[in-house]
């Protein structure tokens, strides 16, 4: 009889939406509050750093999922070095958040702080290292995944041309990133200092455009497969990618257009994209439970009809 | 006039009712007609013969029942096809979706093939564990000599 070890995994994705619009609510509702009512009672927006624990709680989630789902696909599986790079994405993501959050804030529970001999200077350095390991880094790992997904995505004959909004979805992060390229440059020009912050963020934007297309290919891939666990997974990416665009360019908007608090505005977004990665291993795990739980389902049939055969 | 050739079937069938009489007085004074009748009524009996148990040479002993056996199995093994066939489809259905069936499934892909692509389909995407539990899932039950010719 083979070993089934299959509890909670097809109830996880159900989990991760409740556990995203839980937070979505109260967030929303946070930020209608703080709007409305702010200006009069004088209400301050949350700190960043508590508003981005959430964030590194689901990343947590995310990396234990892929973590799991590594494990399931042993050395030499096609799409092992898909889910590797994968796992190291969200590993950047949550190792990211830990670094933001704890390494690198003057947070009482901090364990370099307790030496009583750590620079400032070390601090903003921790923050920085942070960033680009959620930013370039991650984002060069998901590419690279991808890429080895639609390699094999291929091989099956799941790929298609690519359609004209998915042609048109892409253009407009392209031109996302031309203008925030644009606007360094005239800053640059104009003697005004472009922040390492920044200078990070526009690195990781032409690893952006590189997700978009495979993302385009993806979505041609998963639109041949239909609505299945599998297909969830890769979907889950396509819109994870979406996610992430969708956050630069609420982040750029934000400061220029809107009075929303912008910590608030960046947890929200990036808990939502943290969660819709988290989503594609849970959907693979599902498929592999519900693949156990029907041959033992089999074997127990087997079981029961054999002696009333017999007899 | 002569009966219809269908007229003749249903008396040779006895199902021509109202009929009965004048084809039978019709056939016995009409040569062709009860010639037709006979070569009817010979091809029916082979056709029985046929379908209720496999063309046999008992002279041929043995080797004889042995034909016989593999012409029975042969039959078994079309309905298991299908069985598989249909199986396979449930199978990428609940997986990948029903859109997936048409891009494994090609047209005319014996239920062997359509096995070996799905069974690799499965051992990519859900990894060796999984894909192997779902195999099982599809070949329980089936006619035990396809299923091992399958594994």
């Amino acid at each position: 009889m083979r070993e089934i070890k299959t509890g909670g995994n097809y109830a996880t994705p159900r989990r991760i939406v409740a556990a995203l619009g839980a937070y979505l609510i109260v967030d929303l509702l946070a930020v209608y509050f703080w709007s409305s009512a702010g200006p009069v009672l004088s209400i301050q927006a949350p700190s960043d750093s508590n508003s981005t624990l959430p964030v590194t709680a689901m990343a947590g989630v995310g990396l234990w999922l892929c973590l799991r789902v590594l494990r399931s696909f042993p050395v030499g599986s096609p799409l092992r070095s898909a889910w590797m790079l994968i796992a190291f994405a969200a590993a950047a993501q949550a190792g990211s958040g830990v670094m933001a959050e704890l390494l690198g804030s003057d947070w009482v529970l901090n364990p370099l702080l307790w030496t009583g001999s750590v620079q400032p200077a070390l601090l903003a350095h921790i923050r920085l290292g942070a960033l680009i390991a959620a930013g370039p880094i991650r984002l060069a790992a998901l590419a690279g995944a991808l890429l080895a997904a639609l390699r094999t995505l291929r091989k099956f004959g799941f790929c298609g041309r690519p359609s004209a909004t998915d042609w048109a979805v892409c253009g407009i992060a392209c031109l996302f990133s031309l203008c925030r390229f644009a606007e360094a440059g005239a800053a640059s020009l104009a003697g005004r200092e472009t922040s390492m912050q920044n200078w990070i963020s526009l690195a990781s934007l032409p690893l952006l455009c590189v997700l978009f297309l495979e993302a385009m290919l993806l979505t041609q891939a998963v639109l041949r497969m239909g609505s299945g666990p599998v297909a969830r997974c890769w979907s889950a990416f396509v819109w994870g990618i979406f996610s992430i665009g969708l956050t630069e360019l609420a982040l750029w908007l934000v400061p220029h257009y809107s009075r929303a608090p912008l910590g608030m505005v960046e947890s929200l977004a990036r808990f939502l994209t943290a969660a819709i990665f988290a989503l594609a291993p849970a959907y693979q795990l599902a498929a592999q439970a519900w693949a156990m739980k029907m041959a033992s389902r089999a074997e127990e049939n087997l079981a029961t009809e054999a002696p009333a055969v017999a007899r | 006039m002569h009966p219809s050739l269908g007229a003749l079937v249903a008396f040779c069938d006895g199902e021509a009712r109202g009929n009965a009489s004048r084809i039978a007085r019709h056939v016995s004074r009409c040569e062709e007609c009860s010639e037709h009748l006979r070569r009817i009524r010979n091809e029916k009996d082979e056709l029985s013969v046929g379908s209720a148990m496999p063309v046999m040479d008992s002279g041929k002993g043995l080797a004889g029942v042995v034909a016989a056996m593999a012409s029975w199995r042969g039959s078994a093994d079309g309905a298991a096809a299908s069985e598989l066939r249909s199986r396979l489809r449930q199978q990428i259905g609940t997986y990948f979706g029903f859109p997936a069936i048409t891009v494994v499934e090609r047209p005319g892909i014996p239920a062997e093939e359509l096995l070996g692509r799905t069974s690799e389909l499965l051992d990519v995407f859900l990894g060796p564990a999984a894909a192997e539990a779902a195999r099982d899932d599809i070949l329980s039950g089936l006619a035990p000599a396809r299923s091992e010719a399958c594994r």
